[in-house]
Formats: C-alpha cells, structure tokens, sequence
C-alpha cells in the first residue's frame, strides 16, 4: 500500500509535498492538474500514483494556465480540485486566475504554489504572496509537515466557504523536507460533477461562470473576503508561543517559523522572545494581530523573500496607532533580514541576536581558523550536464555551427536542464547568452532576427525542450514564422521533463496514470506552421553538425532541428551502458600539440578525467554512461568505443 | 524507522539543479521533543555522512565542530574545474588530515570499490548506510534496516541490499568509545 | 613588432597576427593538426580556444615570421638564389606529350604529367592536389591514379586548403612518400615545416618527397567570387575553368554554354585581402614551379604551354627523367621571357610591401616579414 494512503492516526514520515497530497485526499480531492516544476512536482506525482484508488483524475497540463482552467472546471463542476504549480507557474496562470477569482469557484479549488527563496532549482525566486493581495484570495503558508496536510484539508474547506480559490504556499524547504505527519481520516464518499448554468447572474452557485457585471462581482468578492478575515481571526493555524510580555515580537510564517524558533533556542532567548506564527497570512486578522502587538513594542517580521507579510502588519498597525501607539518593526525594510535570498536558522539568529544585544556561543577561534583553512582548499563543484547527456553534444553541435559560421551567433536560452548551459557558461560552450521564462528563448530570437534592419546580422538559435515547447514556444514560434524571423529553433527532446524527474508531456503515449494517450508531435505542428524540419540525434556529431551549418546559412525562414536523444538518467538508460569505453595511453596525446586535452579541457564530460601523472585522459568508469561521444570527439581515436554486452 | 520509533525527524533536502553535478546536501535531524528546522545552524551537525572527501569537506568548514564525527566514502569524484585543470583538489592524505584534526572520530572508507565488487556501483549508498549503522552512531540496526529494505524493495533485490549493508558495517572496525 | 614575444600562446597570437590582421591565405597549413583549427569553405575557423605555447599553427603558418634566409639556405643552393624569382637552376617552355592532357589541363598540362609520372614511378606514393565540390568548396585531395589526377586538373582561382590535406595524410608515419601541388604560400607553409617541425613530428614531415609549385598572381575570396557569378548568372556548378589570357585583360570563364568575359577590374575585385601582401609569384618554395607561358603574340598558340622554374636537384632528376619518357616536351625559354617573368614578379614585391607598410602605419614594422631580409630589403621602396 502507498504511504500515502496510510490509515487514520498513524505517524508517517512525509515530505512537505507528500503531507499537501494526503491533506488533499483527505479533504476529498477529487481533480488534480499541475505542470512539473521543482519544488512542486511530487504533488501531482504521489497523487497520480494513488488516483486509481481514491478515483482521482489527475494530469500533468500542458502549462500552469491550462491546468488552473482543468482545475477550474471540476470546480464549477462542484467536485473540489487542486492546481499545483511552481512560483512562476502563478505568472503564467494569472491571466485566467484574475478573472476566475471575479466569476468565483463552487467546488473547493486550492491553488498550490511551491516557490523557491534562494533559486535553489530555479532562475528566479519570484514571490506569489503578492498576487494573493493582488487578486483578493486567502493565503495559507504552513509552517510544519503535519500543518502542511492539515491547512491543504482546510484550504478545500474554505474555498467552498467563500466560493472562490485559496492560495498556498510552500517553499523548497518544505516541500523538499520531510517530517513527522499523523495522519487524518480519508473520506469514502466521491462526489458527482453536475454544472448548473441557468440560475441568475449574480448567484454563482447556479448561474453563468462569468466575471460580469464586473463591478457588482467584485463588490460581491471582496465582501466573502472580509469573512474570510473573520474565520481566520480564530484560526487554530494561527498561534502564539512564548512569554506573556515578550520584550520581543516575532512575527512569521512558512518554515521561517521554524527557523525562529531555531534561533530563539540557539539564543537562549525563550524567557524574553515570543512568536506569533501565522498560517493564515492573507487577508490578515485584525483583532488577533491587534492582541499581539500590544504585548510589547518591537516586532521582528521573519519571512522569505520580499516584505510582505512586514508591509501588511505595517498596514494594520498604521490604522490602529491611537490604540497602540507607535512600535519598532524589525525585518526586511530596516534591513535587519536580507530581502534576497532564502533564510536559515543562522541568519534569523544573527538578526534577534543584534537587536537582542546578545551573542551566540562560538566555535573555538583556533578551530574555526583552521576550519577556514580547509575551506580554501575545497574545489568549487560546478554544475554541469551530467556524464552521457545529450545535451552536452547537442551544445557541442551548436557550438561548433556557430563558430563554423563565423558571424559570432548566439542562443537564446530557455528552461529546462539546458539553462546550465547559460548558468554556467563553459558547458554550453558560451553559447547561450540569454535565460529568462519557458518559451521566452524563442520569442527573443523572433526580434533578435528582426534587427538585420538595425545592422544586426547574426544568426540567431533558440533552444527548447520537449515539455516547454509545448507549455509557451507554440505562440512565439509561429510568431516568428509569420513575421519570416530568420531563426534556427532546436528542440532538445530528450523524451521526458527531466529536470523535474521525467513526468510525461504531450509528445509521449504515456499520460500522468499511466494510460496509452495521442502523443502529439512536435515534428508534425512545426512542419504544419510552414517550417523547414529535419530530426537528427545530437550523438550523430557528423550530420548534426552539418544540418545545423546548412541551417545557419540558409537564411529567410523559421528552421526546426529536432535533436532526439533520451536523458542519460532516463529510466530505460539509467545504469545501462550503450557503449563500453577507455582511452588508448599509446594514442593519447594529452597535452601536446595536436590535441591538448580536447576531451577533459573542452568538451567536459565529468566521467573523463585527466590523470595528472601520466598526462592521459581517463574514463571513470563509474560515472561514465557510455554514450560513446567522446569517442568522436577525440582527434587521435584513442578513446576506444566498443558496444557493451549486456 | 526512527519515526515508528517515536522520533520527530526533519529531513531537509535540496535537489532540482543542484543535482546536476553541483554539490548536494541533506539534512536528517532528530528530535525527542519538536520539529526541527531542515537547516541544521552553522558548525552544530553531531554526524557528516560525506559520500565524497571533498564535499564530505565543504560541509565540515560550514557545520562542523570539535565534536563531530564523521563517515566518508573515500571514492573522489572530481569537479569539472578540476578535470579542466582550473582548480586542484586536495590530496586525500590532506583530507585525512584535516579530518584527524578536526573532528571527535572519522572514518574513511572505499564504498565504491565494495559497491563494485557487489556488481553495481549505485549499492555505495547501501554501503555507507551498513557503515554507519555499525558506529552505532544512530539508533538503526540491521533488523531495522531488513525491515524497511523488504517494504521498499522488490524481493529480489532485498539480498544483495542485504550484503551490501552487511559489506558496509564490516569495514567499520573501530568503534567510537 | 616582427619578432614575436616570448611566451605567447600560439592559438591565440595567430588569431591576432594574422586571421585579425587579414593575412589568412587560407592554405590550410594550420589546420587537420588538432581539433581546434579547421577551414569552413575557404575561411579558417578556431572551434575552441588552445593555450598552448610553440604551437604547430603558428609555427607552419606563411604568414608569420620565419627566417627565410634560413629556409632558402636549407632548401636551394646558394648560387642558384636570385632576388625575384628564387633558386632557377632552369627555366624552360614546356608542355604534356599527352595532347588530351592538355585539353584537360589549365596550360600545358606540365603539372599533372609531372604528378602522374612521380606516382608512376614510385617517386611519390600519394599526390595532394586541389579539388571542387558542387557546393564550390575547394580542398585539398589525395589522389593515386592518373584518373583522379586528370579530373582535378584545371586552375580554380579560389584559395584551396591543400595543405591541410598534407596535414592529414602526414597524420601518421605510415603514410608514404607525399608530392603536393602547392601555390606559394603553400610552398612556403610546406617548407616551413621542413624547418620547425620538433623532433618527434620529423618522420611525419619527411614524407613530403615533392612540392610542384604554380605562379600565383593572387586568388580570390569565394564569397566575393560567388556574388560575382550570382550577379552574372553563372551557375557555380556550370562552371568547367577559368583563365586570365595573357594580353587580354580580362577574366574568362567557360561554362557549358560558352565562354563569359569580366574586366580584370571585377576580377581584382574579388581578390581575396590576404593575396595583397603576399611577396611571391613563382612559388619560389617549390622544387619546380609551372605558370602560363607568356611568348609570342597569339594566346591560341601559348596557352597550351607552360613556363617552368626547376629550383632543386630533385626537381632537375625530374624534369630529366620526364623529357626521357617522353612525357614532357620541354624547350629553352628566351632570356627575354625570364627577364619579363622577373620584372613582373618583382613589382609584385614592391607592391606587397608598400600594401604591408602601409597596413602597419611604419616602414620598419613588415608583420611577417623581416626588414633585414635581403630579399626584402632590395624591393623596399627608398
Ligand atoms: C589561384 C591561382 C592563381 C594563378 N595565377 C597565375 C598567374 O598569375 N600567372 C601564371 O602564369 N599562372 C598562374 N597560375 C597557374 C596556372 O593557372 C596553372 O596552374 C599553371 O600554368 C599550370 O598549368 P598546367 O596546365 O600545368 O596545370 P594542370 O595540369 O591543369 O594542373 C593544375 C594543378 O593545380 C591544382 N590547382 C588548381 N587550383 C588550385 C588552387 N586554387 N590551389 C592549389 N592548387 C590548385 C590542380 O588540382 C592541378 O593539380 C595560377 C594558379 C592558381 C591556382
Ligand atoms: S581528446 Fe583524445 S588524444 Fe586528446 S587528451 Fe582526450 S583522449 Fe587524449
Ligand atoms: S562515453 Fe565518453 S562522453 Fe559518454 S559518458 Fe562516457 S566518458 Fe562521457
Ligand atoms: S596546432 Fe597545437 S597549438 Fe595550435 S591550436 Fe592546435 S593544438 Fe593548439
Ligand atoms: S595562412 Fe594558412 S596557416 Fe596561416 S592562418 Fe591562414 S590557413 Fe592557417
């Protein structure tokens, strides 16, 4: 039986993604939509593995918009849903999130978003808080494993309540922790979908799902969203610990609770310090954080990343300064937290520690000198493609077309496993200059390829993978193909979203359940919007290399190359070697004039090595994948290929 | 295992990017009383479970103490600045060394190698797992581990995990006192 | 400054001297030695960055510094040396016995019989000449029949890489004995190698058993030459030869359908920049060096003959050995010819340096070329 189904009252370790997952089964989710994003893609996973059992309908969406609007429709159907999304999955959703928050929701509709404080796995560290003010929906942030499952049960709740979406919000530290859950009851009853359209206008429980009138709606909205100040006024999630008259106030939510709690003890500061944790941060509850200030006159705010929670308690205690009188607010606006970057026990501590006026016991000097010592000599490990990545050669490919080319051309990146190319630069051999949303590489390319007007003659690449090609590069492209943008695109497609663990996409005949669906084909759309298409494996350096210089001089069009070659860390791959390989000591020219180390300098697999007393390169046969590429690359032949029998 | 045992357990884990050849880290904390936080603070880890010297390493200077003991698998895995010739890597007498010098109790130990022998170098982590339950550093013990490798594994797995851990605990001789 | 500085990476000064500096003849001698520089149509590429020092790019190169007296002391005997021309220990007037030949040939057809009569002979086992693809990519191709010698013969005006397919076939020790048909910078990059190649690369560089050199005026960049077709709707592909004909100032082109004639000024045009500061028109690198023979009055009667340079011992035993095979019918030239040919050849020297100097703004600063040299110093402009 999956963990997940664990009965009523056992203890079980979950990690925060899995805690949301059962917090939704329990509240009787009955459809779940998302699109993979670390740190949010266990949600949807665990949830597609126990779908058969509790009668779910899940699915990996094309995008974060189109799964709200899947999501959307159970809702309305009165089935209660849950989307699930990274930080900047809720920028892509927005669109349509502003004017279903207007017509409102039936069935519960949970909105989770897994953000990222300190970019750990993405390329930004974008706040969603905001758009939960923005838009006027309630905000739930838990701050423990078990509030992880127990708030997603009650968001289902609330969300019927007020008719209308809740927010939550996870972090990385949550979602990718684990801990201590006991589990709550798992409903036996499903429901049935039935959507009523013919009640009037304004009753969205049987009328249209519209946002008009939008005026009269809107009043509507935000008179359920003070009610919602109302439920959370007494909240159980929202709780205080500490001192009656604390000599300071923490203010805090998420896992920064726990870090604050981490620092009061690190401090010795539990007799002075108290904390009022919040899991309900938006809309805030005025009488209860009225209670709370008045204990004492500073307040530290402990959040990640940008101030909102600070600004909000700000807000409120403008409006009840007669009452209150006038306080010291410690956070990210004086300064006293940075307001980039992910917190940690250490840097809450420092902080309580500074306006505390008290100092954290210490390491030895000698010891921490001679720790510091050691740390000089720890190499950086950079990240790179791993060992048997098709990525790498795709890069090398590129790389090679363009400098062939000599125009110095560029490309503009996008989001996957190939933006290491961009992050760091000698893994893609310099060639990707620009990074920004998924599909963005391709519209940048669409109006670079329009200034040869301005004297901008460069020829212009864009990458994508497989799963972004078809979550935001359909628009862009045809938009360069309309407006004869001379671009070569390249469709990294390594069979899978692999940096987020190989979910299914469009293009394969697997769905999130593992049921046999259309796979839509990429070859096919390009070609069908007027593109020249050809398909080529990126280990085939030879005809790679030469489709991609022809590409480059044939100037005019859109020109799709389709670079096809499953992840080394694919399941049918993993641990399976194609090719057996080692480098000819005798043929080796390692240093010399004539090669000067190509393999290890250049191309940069981890798995070949530079053994620096015999000055040959060397394959680490544990790390190697045996694609066999390097054996193409190496100009004496002496790295020996021979197919692996297995 | 530790949960069933009445346990608060806080795994704190970074993956995502950082799994591509980047440095990896986990953070395992165990409470008789509340819910930690994922981040273990600054030089306060008790164990390092290292599954190379040199980030066995990196995570000593960050969260290291005189008391700490630590458990490293010895196999190196280069950095590719260090393959490209950019950076050096410190020799392993150096790490050794270091962690001779600073820290209560170390042990360095080839679980590649042994993971090899066994037929697949991805045991390693098996390995390391029957080391440290042999330092009887954490409460785990091979029943433990049965238990939870029959739950988790297909049957015809759970033998050689088995011998693996088995491997592990006996290249651990000497027993902190 | 002429002399390099020391410790320099060769890859990267290269680039700077001479790919930057628009000196790239593209012969091709700096490339099929490594990964890192390679040709892509007729422009030299570096793929990936090399810090290496003392570097075989550079160091083969033509168009960086060499001690030419050094070379020419190596190579020729002293008595034979003269000023504009290089070693002439003979020049004569000489065409193929083979009259298809030369209908075939550019000339003469002196050239392809000498190639055919080395491999014949065993002389040489493999011979480099210039080859075309549809594409109109030109490069250099091993050939080992009389077949193949044929279909590459003919004159194309574009820069041919043929030195790196040298490069290639020198690869490995085992590759035989090698003859080349070289054009002057790539003489000279073949003799260079003669003189730098390091101990352990010799075996592979004394392979090179014959260079025949061609007079070269200049050639053209393939782009500018391309627009140039395009422009007079040529096809590339209909294109059988080309030539200059002595007197007529102007560029032919045969194509299937018929002769078509440019002035010499698009000619000149299309020339590619490097060709503008190269010194040399006879090949003086070459062991026997083969150009259009320039007599009479009538280009119906001269161009099917050659003028020819023998410089070497090697290439007299050849040019001996292909009159007694009757491969070759050779005349003595007229005094007046050669003293055309050294007129013509050192004006081009003058030439080349004014363009030198006045590329690097000062008299005393040649780029590749040593101002003491005395070749050097006698075509410099007072
Ligand atoms: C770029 C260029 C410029 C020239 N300029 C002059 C000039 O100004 N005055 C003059 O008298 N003669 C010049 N020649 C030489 C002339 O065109 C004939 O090649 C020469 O007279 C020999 O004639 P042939 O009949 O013996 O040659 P063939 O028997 O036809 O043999 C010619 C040989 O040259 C090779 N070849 C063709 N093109 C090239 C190339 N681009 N690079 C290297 N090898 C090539 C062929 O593969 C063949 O082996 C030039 C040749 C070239 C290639
Ligand atoms: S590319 Fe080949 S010759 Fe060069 S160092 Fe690597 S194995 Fe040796
Ligand atoms: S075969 Fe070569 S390129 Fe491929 S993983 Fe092994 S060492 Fe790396
Ligand atoms: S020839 Fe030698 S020095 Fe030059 S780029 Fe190649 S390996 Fe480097
Ligand atoms: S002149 Fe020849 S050797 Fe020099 S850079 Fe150009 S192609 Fe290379």
């Amino acid at each position: 039986m999956s963990k997940l189904l664990s009965p009523a009252r056992t203890q079980v370790l979950f990690m925060g993604n899995e805690a949301i997952a059962r917090g939704a089964l329990e509240a009787g989710l009955n459809v779940a939509a998302g699109y993979p994003g670390t740190p949010s893609s266990e949600i949807i996973e665990s949830l597609a593995h126990v779908a058969r059992e509790r009668k779910l309908y899940v699915e990996w969406s094309t995008n974060e918009k189109v799964a709200l609007e899947v999501a959307a429709a159970a809702s309305f159907a009165g089935l209660r849903s849950m989307c699930v999304m990274k930080q900047n999955g809720v920028n892509v959703a927005s669109d349509f999130l502003l004017h279903l928050t207007a017509s409102g929701t039936r069935g519960g509709l949970v909105l989770v978003t897994c953000e990222d404080p300190g970019a750990l796995s993405s390329v930004n560290e974008g706040e969603s808080r905001y758009f939960a003010r923005m838009l006027e929906i309630p905000l739930l942030e838990p701050s423990s494993f078990q509030e992880a499952k127990d708030l997603t049960k009650w968001a289902f709740e609330l969300s019927e309540a007020i008719g209308n979406v809740v927010m939550l919000r996870s972090v990385t530290r949550m979602s990718h922790a684990s801990g201590n859950v006991i589990c709550g009851k798992l409903p036996a009853k499903s429901r049935r979908a039935k959507f009523d359209y013919d009640g009037p206008v304004m009753d969205s429980r049987t009328g249209p799902m519209i946002s008009t009138p939008v005026v009269a709606k809107h009043t509507l909205h935000q008179k359920k969203l003070k009610g919602v100040e109302v439920l959370f006024e007494k909240s159980p999630f929202n709780r205080y610990a500490g001192p009656a008259k604390p000599q300071l106030l923490i203010i805090t939510s998420s896992v920064c609770f726990l870090y604050s709690q981490e620092a009061i003890k690190m401090l010795g500061l539990h007799k002075k310090v108290g904390i009022l944790k919040l899991g309900c941060t938006w809309p805030l509850p005025p009488a209860l954080l009225k209670k709370h200030l008045l204990k004492t006159d500073k307040i530290l705010i402990v959040e990640e990343v940008l101030s909102f929670l600070e600004e909000n308690v700000k807000v409120l205690a403008a409006g009840m300064l007669k009452q209150m009188g006038s306080k010291i607010f410690y956070g990210k606006i004086d300064g006293s937290l940075p307001s980039v970057g992910e917190l940690n026990p250490d840097i809450v501590a420092a902080a309580l520690g500074k306006i505390m006026k008290v100092k954290r016991k210490s390491l030895p000097a000698d010891y921490t000198r001679k720790l510091q010592k050691a740390a000089a000599l720890v190499p950086v490990r950079e990240q790179t493609f791993c060992a048997g990545c098709p990525h790498r050669a795709s890069f090398w490919n590129i790389h090679n077309a363009i400098a062939l080319d000599g125009r110095k051309g560029f490309v503009c990146g996008d989001i996957g496993c190939y933006s290491m190319a961009a992050l760091s630069p000698a893994t893609g051999y310099h060639t990707m200059p620009t990074l920004h949303s998924m599909g963005s590489g391709t519209g940048l390319a669409s109006g670079f390829a329009k200034l040869a007007a301005f004297g901008f003659d460069k020829p212009i690449l864009t990458v994508c993978g497989d799963s972004t090609f078809y979550h935001a590069v359909i628009p862009a492209l045809i938009n360069a193909q309309h407006n004869r943008a001379d671009i070569t695109f390249i469709v990294l497609d390594n069979a899978g979203t692999a940096m987020t663990g190989f979910q299914p996409h469009p293009g394969l005949p697997t769905s999130a359940l593992k049921e046999t669906v259309p796979a839509v084909d990429i070859a096919a759309i390009c070609a069908a919007i007027g593109a020249k298409v050809m398909i080529s494996d990126p280990f085939d350096l030879e005809t790679t290399s030469k489709i991609l210089t022809s590409f480059l001089e044939d100037k005019g069009s859109v020109k799709v190359l389709i670079l096809r070659q499953a992840c080394a860390l694919s399941p049918e791959k993993k641990g399976k070697k194609k090719f057996n390989v080692k480098v000819n000591d005798a043929l080796c020219l390692g240093e010399s004039c004539g090669c000067n180390r190509l393999c290890t300098r250049i191309f940069r697999c981890p798995a070949l090595i530079w053994d620096r007393i015999k000055k040959k390169a060397l394959v680490d046969e544990v790390i190697c994948a045996g694609c066999g590429v390097c054996a193409s690359i190496c100009p004496q032949k002496a790295i020996l290929k021979t197919e692996a029998t297995v | 295992m530790l949960v069933t045992a009445g346990y608060y357990v806080t795994i704190g884990e970074t993956f995502g990017m950082s799994q591509r050849g980047g440095s990896v880290m986990s953070h395992l904390r165990i409470s008789r009383e509340s819910v930690l936080s994922p981040q273990i603070p600054q030089g306060r880890a008790d164990i390092i479970v290292g599954l190379e010297p040199a980030e066995a390493l990196r995570v000593l200077t960050r969260y290291g103490n005189p008391d700490v003991v630590v458990l490293i698998n010895s196999r190196v895995v280069y950095p590719i600045g260090v393959i490209t010739g950019e950076l050096s890597y410190p020799s392993l007498s150096e790490i050794e060394s270091i962690f001779k010098e600073l820290t209560a109790h170390s042990w360095l130990i080839d679980a590649t190698i042994a993971a090899v022998e066994l037929g697949n170098p991805v045991l390693s982590n098996i390995v390391m797992i029957g080391a440290l339950a042999k330092t009887a550093l954490l409460p785990i013990c091979r029943r433990a581990f049965e238990k939870e490798i029959a739950r988790n594994m297909a049957a015809d797995k759970c033998e050689i995990n088995l011998r693996a851990f088995d491997a592990g605990a006996g290249m651990i001789e000497n027993i902190v006192d | 400054m002429t002399t390099p500085i020391k410790t320099v990476i060769s890859q990267k000064i290269l680039k700077k001297e001479v790919l930057e500096g628009d000196l790239c003849t593209g012969c091709g001698a700096c490339v099929g030695l490594c990964p890192y520089q390679v040709i892509y149509h007729d422009r030299t590429v570096q793929l990936h960055t090399c810090d290496l020092e003392n570097g075989k790019c550079y160091d083969f190169c033509p168009r960086t510094s060499t001690d030419l007296n050094e070379l020419r002391n190596m190579l020729f005997d002293a008595g034979d040396l003269t000023p504009e021309t290089g070693a002439v220990k003979g020049y004569y007037f000489s065409r193929a016995t083979d009259r298809q030949l030369r209908e075939d040939a550019q000339h003469g057809g002196t050239v392809t019989a000498l190639m055919e009569l080395a491999l014949f002979e065993g002389l040489i086992d493999s011979a480099i000449v210039s080859a075309r693809d549809q594409e109109f990519v030109q490069n250099g191709v091993v050939v080992k029949d009389e077949a193949a010698l044929r279909k590459n013969a003919g004159s194309k005006f574009t820069v041919s890489p043929t030195v790196a397919a040298f490069n290639r076939l020198a690869a490995t020790k085992e590759a035989g004995k090698i003859g080349v048909v070289a054009t002057p910078c790539q003489a000279l990059a073949l003799a260079k190698m003669k003189l730098k190649a390091v101990k352990e690369d010799r075996g592979k560089i004394d392979q090179l058993k014959l260079v025949i050199g061609l007079y070269c005026g200049w050639a053209f960049a393939a782009q500018k030459f391309k627009e140039l077709m395009g422009q007079n709707d040529i096809e590339l592909e209909s294109i059988a030869g080309m030539d200059i004909p002595a007197g007529k100032n102007s560029l032919e082109i045969y194509t299937g359908n018929g002769t078509k004639s440019f002035p010499l000024s698009d000619a000149q045009a299309c020339i590619r920049s490097a060709c503008n500061y190269c010194l040399d028109s006879t090949a003086e690198y070459a062991d026997i060096s083969v150009g259009a023979a320039r007599f009479g009055d009538s280009w119906e009667e001269m161009r099917h003959w050659n003028q020819m340079i023998v410089r070497t011992g090697k290439g007299r035993n050849l040019i001996e050995l292909a009159i007694k095979r009757g491969v070759l019918e050779v005349r003595n030239a007229p005094a007046e010819s050669l003293r055309q040919l050294k007129n013509v050849a050192g004006e081009k020297k003058k030439e080349a340096l004014k363009n030198i100097i006045r590329k690097s703004g000062s008299a005393k600063n040649l780029l590749y070329l040593d101002r003491h040299d005395p070749v050097v110093r006698r075509f410099l402009a007072k």
